[in-house]
């Protein structure tokens, strides 16, 4: 870290009386402190001859110049120093891991994170977290880039201008006194959802102090709208929790339990154990009704299509065929009414062993149809557990209460504490007019966002990798999180700035969250809170509760208009707070392969109706508002439902997230966030969208094959057919198997491999071309009819070919074979012929058709993982099985003498992966678990007639009803 | 050949002929059009520098080239260059050891155009590189790592293949010029022109003992040459081959490369022939019946080439691979169809009509069907490259090729660069075998006194 470095400067440069001021830079370099400095830290430039010491002085004074006058005391990226005084645990060159958390919608991610000389460049999942297990969602894996994001906010700001935190407190002070007059009556917070212990008992000391105040919140991701179903449902907000582990069935309405979300890793990790826990046959069943395509639909065994509206009808005939008192059977179609046969089957063989799940497109209808299922099942206290809600802060107001009160005029400070009010608010609320009406706003944000250019003061937030606090995980499990690296900006925590509102001078940024666990731990603190920042969590889930459905009357949503219009959250950008973070950008978006933007998705029906093609713009109208953006033929989408995407149409994301796609915020209405009824109409204009696969039929070919429980797909081929000579193998020889049934397309290994392999992001009109460099992609095939289509996923790494067709093609040795049965990229060997790529069968490698680096003065190269080669132009790329990680297990080994461990190499992807579908391991052990695989009945080798014997393999996907077409 | 008509007009005489030839670049009888051709030609060339300058300042990344076709304009156009580069050793090289006497108005600007068209197909392999200026790590330099080239890669074959047939190609070429740089030496008037012509005519005296050793070498060189053909175009065939790419990966490859160069080769020669003949007047030298016999050989390795495209389909559907099937339905009903069907209709639709004696003697009509089959031959390269890589195997990398205008540029600029020497040789040397021809005529003055 540079920081000693800045201080020994710091104390150097102001000379007399602390205050002097250089005139030029020459200057800086003659004088002899510094000179001494320089010396100290350069010895080299003592040898220069006078006119190279000139020199070097004068550019050194450049670039600390330049560091000192941009107006904060530690820049970081300017001048990177090395120690001082090296600290005695610390080694140059091993990375350093430690256990915290990144913040998810208030929600706890637990991680543990590696850091390299104190920069923090991957996490990954915390294995001992009972959570997650280890295993990792895009979100966290990106993360980390969010700390190195080159349009934070670095300094405060009053009106735009940049101020001192000085001149912070001294307005806040100046605030405090007005507060305190009237009890805080006309002050406001708005805050997202919180489960920090520390951050709600500010809160509660605020509210102590003054009275009067309220706290607003503000969700419009997908926390408090399940609590106003569950409140429906149960009659008080609860939290529910899906033990999908225990499932033998599994009946989803519109609800995408596997996909992106903050229960993505539990419920994906629950399902895939339940899923496999036999080895000849599916262990569980999946039954999944769905408007719009998502993985859990993609998952399902059995897949019905039907548009958002139904789903109340589908409850309660369900719950009908299950014998639930008061359901009607309704009207139903034939199709519908064979699924909920089935589902009902399945379930009513399944007492307690069986959960459905209504997702909020359902409203509150189908919830508390779903509860009263559940309950009558069994299931309630078994496959479905309840909680007090872990989020909060508990009767708080909400946004619209909010604006309504600020344009009655009887708001006059208001502090918005880490939300983008004025951008993921429903367009109706003109919730950015009203906060312009605001005497005094304090943003606390970590960007300038929308939110923050509208408010007085921006007060720029530390990253949670760089923050002292805590959060609770999904399960209520709390973090203590800890900073691994001091702020590179002139930033606070959310803690320090709220002592600030209580009134504590220059508070420091961990004093908070020690008095919270202070009172938790008593006595004990000092052991158990290093056992918590150790263990990367505090042992304790939230405790379970009972809770049985209210037995009000089901009042269903009124019908009107004409489509469906059902809101979806980003799967890459989520509510837009990601917008400006590239990795998730270039992420190809599940099942649609779009990048970069988002789309209007419509059922290929409609599509032909109004005569839309890909990209074409259509116009989707509520009420009297309306949005435009381009249309996306989503094969097996419901017939009379359009899907909108949140998250895009941001102004003031940054340099990265600005102006891409359009702001489905704008139409949402306020009172039904999920589902409205709306028209649309094809306009003028079309685009063509980053797509990063063009074509998604199997065209006939089985590359992903299905196999019924009993059955073998193949046998196995004999083991070397080939005139050639095998290679020699050395000790290890690594393989990997790619389980095509766990496999539920999330992306969190694609997000993965580019954080830990340096991945560069080329942007849209690369992708449009495409360039796209990830070194996975997760293939997604449809199989059947456009309009019922089966969805595949299927992970494509490099396979690393034992006779490999790139290594015969390349003229200068740059790809090459080794002795553990890796294909090598010798990056600096290559000279860019490409031979290798256009020989490759699976086209997986990757070219640098220009020099995508990162810009050399860009915060973002601190995020590179120095283990990896940073590839220039002209050079080829592709999966390397993370031979970083297996080179470290080997120096690990090798120092201690020993052969490695069986599971001791785990690669990027597999660690990430929350269903465990990628197995990576040493195929010459036979007990290890790759090996074992590779023996299992599903195993398959992808283009096995090219002879290229791949050492990346695949399991064939279960088919559940024998039928495979997975419909109806 | 005793039997045959004469190709060259009787009635004329030898020192004609060597006054007429050596005039040309002596007393340069096209002044006006040689330096209009000269500012297109140039024009070209400068934009082939602007693009090489763009493309080596930015990267590969300027053209439409992706993954899947990382493949695309600099291998296609190297390979058609390569093909054209064929037909003047051929002419000149197989023509000369099987004694068919009337190459000898046509090999000489045949293999000046060899010679410029290898060196445009030979600048792409280096243009194509993503990393140009490390060209040389494919040569077995004595390198301090001890690394060295990969020989089971075409590519590297590649290497030596053009290479070799370049250096043959030139030692041939120049070979057979002594003779004509000595007319022209002899001729010349001007000091500067005595002096070039001096030099580069190596001192020949024209004694027998000259010729004698001259004929000797300038055969065997023409034995090496010959091979040297088949196998360029046979390995440029294995840089696809050797690939298991569906629609690459087949025997056919080789002979079918090496027909297809030999006819775009003819086809440029032709081109060539109708337009010197009638730049320069030399009606008198290459002769209706020379349009006539190359018309002939046209058709004849347009008809071959046309067996291979009938070939590559039978293969394609007789070893029911669906991968094959499928590039094959690719290639003549997917977004590229019209490449395919570009290529067979502009390769032998208009070919047909050579059937037919007075179009094949018409120095337009020949003009005209060797123009399409250039461009017909130009589309094949182009469909067997992209139309392959665009679908591999997995659907799911499966992609589209667009060029861009810097493909383009980088295409039309090669032209430049054939045109500029070709225009200078033309300016500079005789551009018909003087001594050939005459011995050509010689030998048919003979003929006519003995009956």
């Amino acid at each position: 870290m540079t920081h000693n470095g800045h201080q020994q400067r710091s104390q150097l440069i102001p000379s007399e009386d602390g205050r002097r001021q250089w005139s030029g830079i020459e200057e800086l370099s003659d004088d002899p402190a510094f000179q001494a400095f320089v010396d100290a830290e350069y010895p080299a430039a003592q040898t220069f001859s006078p006119t190279a010491r000139r020199e070097f002085l004068k550019l050194m004074g450049a670039s600390f110049a330049l560091a000192g006058l941009a107006g904060c005391e530690k820049s970081p990226f300017v001048a990177a120093l090395p120690y001082v005084d090296q600290p005695g645990e610390a080694t140059i060159g091993i990375p350093r891991r430690y256990a915290t958390a990144v913040v998810l919608d208030g929600y706890a991610q637990p991680v543990i994170a590696t850091t390299y000389s104190g920069r923090p460049t991957k996490l990954d999942g915390n294995p001992d977290h009972p959570v997650t297990g280890g295993r990792s969602d895009v979100f966290m894996q990106s993360a980390v880039l969010g700390l190195y994001d080159p349009d934070r906010a670095q300094t405060p700001t009053h009106r735009g201008e940049p101020v001192s935190w000085k001149d912070v407190v001294a307005a806040i002070g100046v605030l405090r006194e007005g507060w305190s007059k009237d009890g805080g009556e006309g002050l406001r917070l708005l805050v997202g959802p919180i489960t920090s212990p520390t951050l709600l008992r500010q809160l509660d000391a605020l509210l102590k102090q003054f009275p009067k105040a309220r706290v607003h919140l503000h969700a419009p991701a997908q926390t408090s709208p399940q609590r106003s179903l569950t409140k429906a449902a149960y009659g008080k907000p609860l939290d529910l929790h899906d033990v999908l582990e225990q499932c033998d069935v599994i009946v989803s309405l519109d609800d995408d339990i596997l996909g992106p979300g903050l229960d993505q890793v539990r419920n994906a990790r629950g399902w895939a154990a339940s899923r496999h826990r036999f080895a000849d046959r599916p262990g569980n069943r999946l039954f999944m009704a769905e408007s719009v395509p998502s993985a859990t639909g993609a998952m399902a065994g059995s897949r019905l299509i039907a548009d958002a509206s139904r789903m109340p009808v589908l409850a309660e005939a369900l719950a009908n065929a299950l014998g639930v008192p008061g359901a009607a059977a309704g009207e139903i179609t034939e199709r519908e009414r064979g699924w909920i046969r089935r589902a009902a089957d399945a379930c009513g063989k399944a007492h307690g062993k069986s959960l459905i799940v209504a997702g909020p497109v359902g409203e509150q209808a189908a919830a508390i149809w779903a509860a009263r299922i559940n309950e009558a099942l069994g299931n309630a206290g078994q496959t479905l557990k309840f909680t007090d809600p872990i989020t909060g802060p508990a009767g708080a107001g909400t946004l619209a209460e909010l604006v309504s009160d600020i344009n009655a005029g009887t708001v006059h400070s208001l502090v918005v504490i880490d939300c983008n009010a004025a951008y993921s608010t429903p367009g109706e609320l003109k919730a950015a007019e009203a906060l312009q009406r605001v005497r005094t706003s304090l943003h606390l944000g970590s960007q300038r966002d929308e939110t923050g250019a509208l408010c007085e003061w921006q007060l720029p937030l530390a990253h949670a990798l760089e923050s002292w606090s805590d959060a609770r995980a999904v399960d209520g499990t709390a973090t203590i999180i800890q900073p691994l690296i001091a702020p590179f900006y002139d930033v606070r925590t959310t803690h320090q700035i709220l002592a600030m509102l209580l009134g504590e001078i220059d508070p420091t940024s961990d004093a908070a969250v020690r008095e919270t666990w202070q009172a938790t731990f008593g006595d004990a603190f000092s052991t158990r809170w290093s056992q918590a920042l150790h263990d990367g969590f505090v042992q304790g889930a939230a405790a379970f509760v009972e809770a049985s459905p209210i037995s009000a009357t089901v009042t269903a949503p009124p019908e009107d208009g004409a489509v469906d219009i059902v809101f979806r959250l980003d799967p890459t950008v989520w509510d837009g707070q990601f917008a400006n973070v590239g990795w998730l950008q270039e992420l190809p978006k599940p099942l649609t392969t779009v990048t970069w933007s988002n789309v209007v998705a419509i059922a290929p029906d409609l599509a032909k109706r109004i005569s839309v093609a890909n990209g074409d713009h259509v116009e989707v109208r509520i009420g009297d508002r309306s949005v435009t953006g381009p249309a996306w033929i989503m094969p097996g989408q419901a017939g009379n439902t359009v899907a909108l995407y949140l998250g895009y149409g941001r102004t003031r994301a940054g340099r990265v997230g600005d102006g891409l796609g359009y702001d489905a915020y704008r139409v949402r209405p306020a009172d039904r966030p999920w589902l409205a009824k709306g028209s649309l109409r094809k306009v003028d204009g079309t685009e063509t969208l980053a797509v990063t696969q063009l074509h998604h039929r199997m065209e006939g070919f089985d590359f992903v094959r299905e196999v019924n429980p009993g059955e073998v797909v193949k046998q196995p081929a004999s083991e070397h057919a080939s005139f050639y000579p095998q290679w020699a193998s050395s000790e290890n020889a690594w393989g990997m198997v790619i389980d095509l049934d766990a496999c539920i397309g999330c992306n969190a290994c694609v997000a993965a491999c580019t954080a830990e392999n340096n991945v560069p992001i080329v942007g849209a009109e690369q992708v449009k071309v495409g360039r796209e460099m990830h070194w996975l992609r997760i293939a997604r095939y449809y199989d059947g009819s456009i309009e019922e289509p089966r969805s595949h996923f299927q992970p494509v790494p490099c396979m690393h070919c034992e006779d490999a067709p790139c290594e015969m093609g390349c003229p200068v040795h740059a790809t090459t074979h080794s002795p553990e049965g890796l294909n090598q990229m010798v990056y600096n060997r290559c000279i860019g012929t490409r031979t290798c790529s256009s020989y490759c069968p699976y086209k997986v490698r990757r070219f640098n058709f220009f020099d995508y680096r990162t810009p050399a003065d860009s915060p973002t190269q601190a995020a590179h993982n120095p283990d990896v080669t940073v590839r220039s132009r002209g050079v080829m790329e592709k999966c390397t099985y993370c031979v970083q990680r297996i080179e470290a297990a080997h120096i690990a080994a090798d120092k201690e003498s020993r052969p490695l461990r069986g599971g001791e190499v785990v690669t990027a992807c597999q660690q990430a992966c929350p269903t465990k579908a990628i197995v990576f391991g040493d195929i010459k052990d036979p007990n290890s678990e790759v090996a074992r695989l590779k023996r299992d009945g599903r195993h398959y080798v992808l283009l096995e007639e090219l002879g290229t014997r791949p050492r990346t393999t695949y399991l064939a996907r279960w088919r559940d009803d024998g039928s495979g077409s997975g419909q109806g | 050949m005793s039997d045959r008509s004469d190709i060259l007009p009787r009635r004329q005489s030898m020192g004609g002929i060597a006054d007429q030839l050596t005039g040309i670049p002596l007393h340069f009888p096209a002044e006006r059009r040689w330096v209009i051709a000269m500012a297109f030609a140039s024009a070209l060339l400068l934009l082939l520098m602007i693009s090489v300058t763009e493309l080596f300042t930015r990267g590969v990344g300027i053209w439409g080239i992706n993954i899947p076709v990382n493949w695309a304009f600099a291998i296609h156009n190297y390979v058609w260059w390569l093909g054209i580069g064929h037909a003047g050793t051929l002419i000149s090289a197989l023509l000369l050891l099987t004694g068919s006497e009337w190459r000898n108005s046509l090999n000489r600007f045949a293999e000046t155009m060899t010679l410029f068209a290898v060196v445009c197909a030979g600048i792409y392999p280096i243009l194509h590189l993503g990393r140009p200026w490390y060209v040389y790590w494919m040569f077995p330099y004595p390198a301090t790592m001890g690394v060295w080239p990969q020989f089971r890669s075409p590519l590297e074959w590649d290497i030596w293949a053009v290479l070799t047939y370049l250096t043959v190609s030139l030692v041939f070429w120049y070979t057979g010029l002594i003779p004509d740089l000595a007319a022209a030496r002899d001729r010349a008037t001007g000091r500067g022109w005595q002096i070039f012509f001096g030099i580069t005519s190596l001192g020949w005296r024209g004694s027998a003992i000259h010729w004698l050793r001259w004929s000797q070498a300038y055969r065997v060189t023409a034995a090496l040459a010959v091979p040297l053909v088949v196998s360029v175009h046979s390995e440029v065939s294995l840089l696809f081959a050797a690939g298991q790419i569906p629609g690459w990966h087949s025997t056919i490859f080789p002979p079918y490369f090496v027909l297809g160069a030999a006819f775009s080769g003819f086809a440029v020669v032709a081109i060539i022939a109708v337009a010197l003949r009638s730049w320069f007047g030399l009606r008198n030298l290459v002769t209706d019946e020379h349009l006539d016999v190359l018309g002939k050989v046209l058709l004849a390795t347009g008809l071959m080439t046309g067996y291979g495209y009938v070939f590559e389909v039978f293969d394609a559907l007789y070893s029911g691979e669906p991968h094959d099937m499928r590039t094959l339905l690719d290639r003549v009903a997917g977004v590229y169809a019209w490449i395919y069907w570009g290529a067979v209709l502009l390769n032998f639709v208009p070919l047909q009509a050579l059937w037919w004696r007075g179009v094949r003697r018409s120095g337009w009509a020949l003009l005209l069907i060797s123009i399409s089959v250039a461009i017909g031959m130009w589309l094949e390269r182009d469909m067997i490259l992209v139309t392959s890589l665009y679908r591999d195997f997995l659907v799911s990398s499966w992609g589209k090729f667009t060029p861009t205008f810097w493909d383009w540029s980088t295409y039309l600029g090669t032209i430049g660069l054939f045109l500029v020497p070709f225009l200078i040789a033309v300016r500079l040397i005789p551009m018909i075998s003087i001594f050939e021809t005459k011995e050509l005529l010689h030998e048919e003055k003979q003929e006519a006194r003995h009956g």
